[in-house]
């Protein structure tokens, strides 16, 4: 099993080189000026000529791409065109934010999509089937900033229930520990901080993580039907087990693997879909960085981010093969 | 019965928590949250030029020369400034009682090192810019200071009261370096930055050893909300006391609404069409016969609840620039008779091409498919094309814009040498009309040290033009802004909204 997760790993770097060439040859067929986005708008010609070949872009391309991949490897992003700071510093500023929200949009999402899908199998063949069917068709059908908007409209602005600004309270000060909000909070024996974060968090991670229950749900459920058609459940109920512990004790175990695995590649898809609930929630994350940086034509941040968003997505998908590989005994030995 | 009596009072304390933690969002009257609508690009002033920016970075820096709220130059730390009657130099006299936030003296060194020292030793600053001129500056004493120029620089007061120009602590800067300022800036102004985080928030805390009038709020809390419906949404949910930058439709919706004021202020921020000197542009019949198509008070109804006015030169009302009188006719008959002489008509359209933006300033967009709309009444056929903000100038450079772009030009000075020198400079990235005989009268009125004779040069400039159609001004902006009834503020002209001036009741 050891040898197959290496052997994933492994088929993770000709990706990851293929993604930093597609990244850098698109930017640079882009009609940008790097060297000019770097000066002030009163810069001469001769001054920004000047700032070209102090930043190399004078050089043929493949030197550049072979300059950058090198300082890449050494984890050096280059700067911000923009802000003129180190980029690496700026994602280890907002990739936990990221990565919180992301989570918490995931747990929202499986709590939903697993519940859900399991209340669509108790419905199957039923009247209720047809509504489940709208309503999860519904969920789907809304692109995330439109929940976001309608989220703050509902709760933020007519029930005035849920905050839908920032991360904390105007009064609270933000714990700096890990970067790691919720998780900084707790280290630092704050609660009230840390239950300000979560409710700061359940709008954008609700709007984040709803269009993405569905389609666990309709996994889930289908997962289940084929599941249900199995001998050992025949025999389960033949030895007389209780329905409900056929399902959670014997189907599900087996149907929640395909979930599993949908699960993972979802994670990478609602990681790149935080730019705009991000924008949205003024949640100081990646996706908001790169808001910034697609609008200013900051370079090296788009870079860096892209090639993240890449390394994150492939991160997840090998733990979550690695997952499945330890709950299926028979993928053990591929 | 007794469980159930305990069982009723868990539940009710419980809920009662809940709903004591719920909405924490109103501060007390001793803080203001404002719902600003872009960070600042980073905690060194001196970088970058941000003009969204100058309110925020005023709350943490004072500037060596500060502006009223009518925009008059006045003192800062600057008690008192000459220029030579050559405008070769400008003598500076600072105050003696300004203490930085770390509690150490500002001194005419802090200034020379601002100003000239960060440049000499290699940082990369925008007020490098903006002080070409300056070969040098001599500290004459802890209190005086003389700038010295390579040319005439009438304008260097404006420009100590501009974009990038923060006094910033040379002893400080020194020992920690920019990325060590950066991280923990430290200024003179009448807050001090508490906490920040990038594109979330700035918390600033008042600055009790303030040399100015104490600010009347302890604390100041900016969350950068950058989604105007999530503004709109912030303060009519009142998670913020007071926002900014929000569609004028809904400034006006929010006013009506109890315990809100909306608020439509024109600020020296002209919304214009920059034109370019060749292509379907080349015939000056074209180009005056576009300008003369725009209904510009339609437009000002339309997308500015009519608060947006019109304007007939690159400078706004009241400004030295501006000349009383000057209009520039709307007139769609003389639009057609022009394009008739020309060889055009409604038949046989003269045909351009337009750049906007689509989100830099209120309903750029739109406003730029109704000019398009107008001129296609008169027989201008303007193809449109959307282009972000920060290309502008690249295109420009690159002599790559389209005949036309709808461009806003933002001018916290009001002087006219930035507005008609900078937008009508063939050198400078924002012109594209490059006719030399225009360019060299630009050029050359740069290096005027006579205040009579620079200001009469520049509203003569600025009047020929737009006689010549060598730009076409449309309207003064407005900034939108919505606050909370009780909370009071300083109006600025040109849209600075700071903590030190707002209190509540």
């Amino acid at each position: 099993m050891l040898a197959a997760f290496l052997r994933r790993l492994l088929a993770v770097a000709p990706i990851l080189a293929l993604v930093s060439l597609l990244l850098f040859g698109a930017l640079r067929l882009l009609p940008i000026d790097p060297a000019a986005m770097s000066m002030p708008p009163t810069a001469t010609k001769v001054e920004i000529e000047a700032a070209r070949q102090a930043m190399g872009l004078d050089r043929p391309v493949t030197v550049q791409y072979a300059i950058w991949l090198g300082q890449t490897l050494r984890g050096d992003f280059g700067n911000s065109i923009h802000m003129r700071r180190p980029v690496a510093g700026l994602l280890a500023e907002t990739l936990p934010a990221t990565i919180e929200l992301s989570l918490a949009a995931m747990v929202i999402a499986g709590l939903l999509g697993l519940g859900g899908g399991l209340g669509m199998f108790a419905l199957r063949d039923r009247r209720g089937e047809a509504v489940a069917e709208t309503v999860t068709t519904l969920m789907m059908s809304l692109p995330e900033f439109l929940w976001a908007l309608l989220l703050i409209f509902v709760f933020g602005v007519l029930l005035s229930a849920l905050p839908f600004t920032g991360r904390l309270d105007p009064g609270m000060t933000r714990p700096v520990v890990t970067q790691f909000l919720l998780l900084d909070t707790l280290l630092v024996g704050r609660v009230d901080v840390f239950f300000s974060a979560v409710r700061h968090m359940i709008l954008p991670a609700f709007a984040l993580g709803v269009a993405f229950a569905p389609p666990i749900m309709r996994v889930l459920r289908a997962s289940l039907i084929d599941t249900y058609q199995e001998d050992y459940i025949r025999q389960a109920r033949l030895r007389g087990v209780g329905e409900t512990r056929i399902l959670l004790g014997h189907a599900l175990q087996n149907a929640i693997l395909p979930t599993l695995t949908l699960m993972g590649v979802q994670f990478g898809f609602l990681f790149g879909g935080s730019l705009l609930v991000e924008v949205i929630y003024s949640y100081p994350g990646m996706g908001n960085l790169m808001v910034d940086a697609v609008r200013n034509a900051d370079l090296p941040i788009i870079q860096a981010v892209g090639l993240t968003y890449c390394v994150v997505v492939l991160a997840i998908t090998a733990g979550v093969d690695g997952l499945v590989m330890l709950l299926n005994p028979r993928l053990r030995g591929t | 019965m007794v469980q159930l009596s305990r069982r009723v009072f868990s539940a009710g304390a419980s809920l009662a928590s809940i709903l004591a933690s719920l909405p924490a969002w109103a501060q007390g009257r001793d803080s203001v949250t404002i719902g600003w609508p872009s960070d600042v690009t980073g905690w060194d002033p001196n970088q970058r030029f941000t003009p969204d920016a100058q309110g925020i970075y005023k709350m943490v820096f004072d500037q060596p020369l500060d502006q009223d709220p009518s925009l008059k130059l006045i003192p800062s730390l600057i008690k008192a400034w000459k220029l030579a009657p050559d405008g070769m130099s400008l003598d500076l006299e600072f105050r003696d009682d300004v203490k930085f936030h770390d509690g150490s003296k500002m001194t005419a060194e802090d200034f020379q090192w601002t100003f000239f020292g960060r440049v000499a030793a290699g940082q990369k600053l925008d007020i490098a810019n903006s002080f070409r001129k300056l070969t040098g500056i001599d500290v004459i004493s802890p209190t005086k200071a003389v700038m010295k120029f390579n040319s005439p620089a009438p304008t260097v007061p404006v420009w100590l009261a501009f974009l990038g120009s923060f006094m910033v602590p040379k002893a400080y800067m020194e020992k920690v370096g920019v990325d060590g300022f950066v991280a923990k800036p430290v200024g003179t102004g009448p807050y001090k930055l508490v906490e920040y985080q990038m594109n979330g928030r700035i918390v600033l805390e008042r600055n009790d050893d303030y040399w100015g009038t104490k600010p009347k709020l302890k604390r100041v809390v900016i969350e950068i909300i950058k989604d105007p419906s999530a503004r709109v949404a912030a303060i009519q949910s009142g998670q913020v006391d007071i926002t900014v930058g929000v569609p004028v439709r809904e400034a006006e919706r929010l006013g009506a609404i109890a315990g809100l004021k909306g608020e439509l202020n024109p600020i020296q921020r002209v919304i214009l069409l920059q034109v370019r000197n060749d292509q379907g542009f080349s015939d000056q019949n074209i180009r005056l016969a576009a300008h003369h198509a725009i209904d510009k008070a339609a437009l000002s109804k339309a997308f500015y609840g009519g608060a947006a006015v019109p304007l007939s030169l690159p400078a706004t009302p009241g400004t030295p620039g501006d000349i009383a009188g000057f209009k520039f006719p709307y007139d769609p008959a003389m639009a057609i008779k022009l394009l008739a002489a020309s060889g055009y008509s409604l038949a046989k359209p003269a045909k351009i091409g337009m750049a906007c933006t689509n989100g830099q300033f209120p309903n750029d967009y739109d406003m730029a498919r109704a000019i398009v709309a107008m001129w296609k009444k008169v027989g201008i056929e303007a193809e449109l094309e959307v282009i972000e903000y920060a290309k502008y100038f690249e295109l420009n450079r690159a002599g790559k814009l389209p005949e036309t772009t709808l461009y806003s030009f933002d001018n916290a000075t009001g002087d006219p040498e930035i507005y008609s020198g900078y937008l009508l400079n063939p050198k400078l990235p924002f012109s594209p009309w490059k006719d030399p005989v225009l360019g060299e009268k630009v050029i050359a009125q740069f290096n005027v040290a006579d205040e009579t004779k620079r200001i009469e040069g520049w509203r003569e400039i600025s009047k020929e033009a737009v006689t010549i159609g060598a730009c076409m001004p449309l309207l003064q902006s407005v900034q939108t802004l919505v606050r909370k009834d009780g909370m009071g503020y300083t109006k600025y002209g040109n849209g600075w909204v700071m903590g030190q001036t707002m209190g509540w009741g």
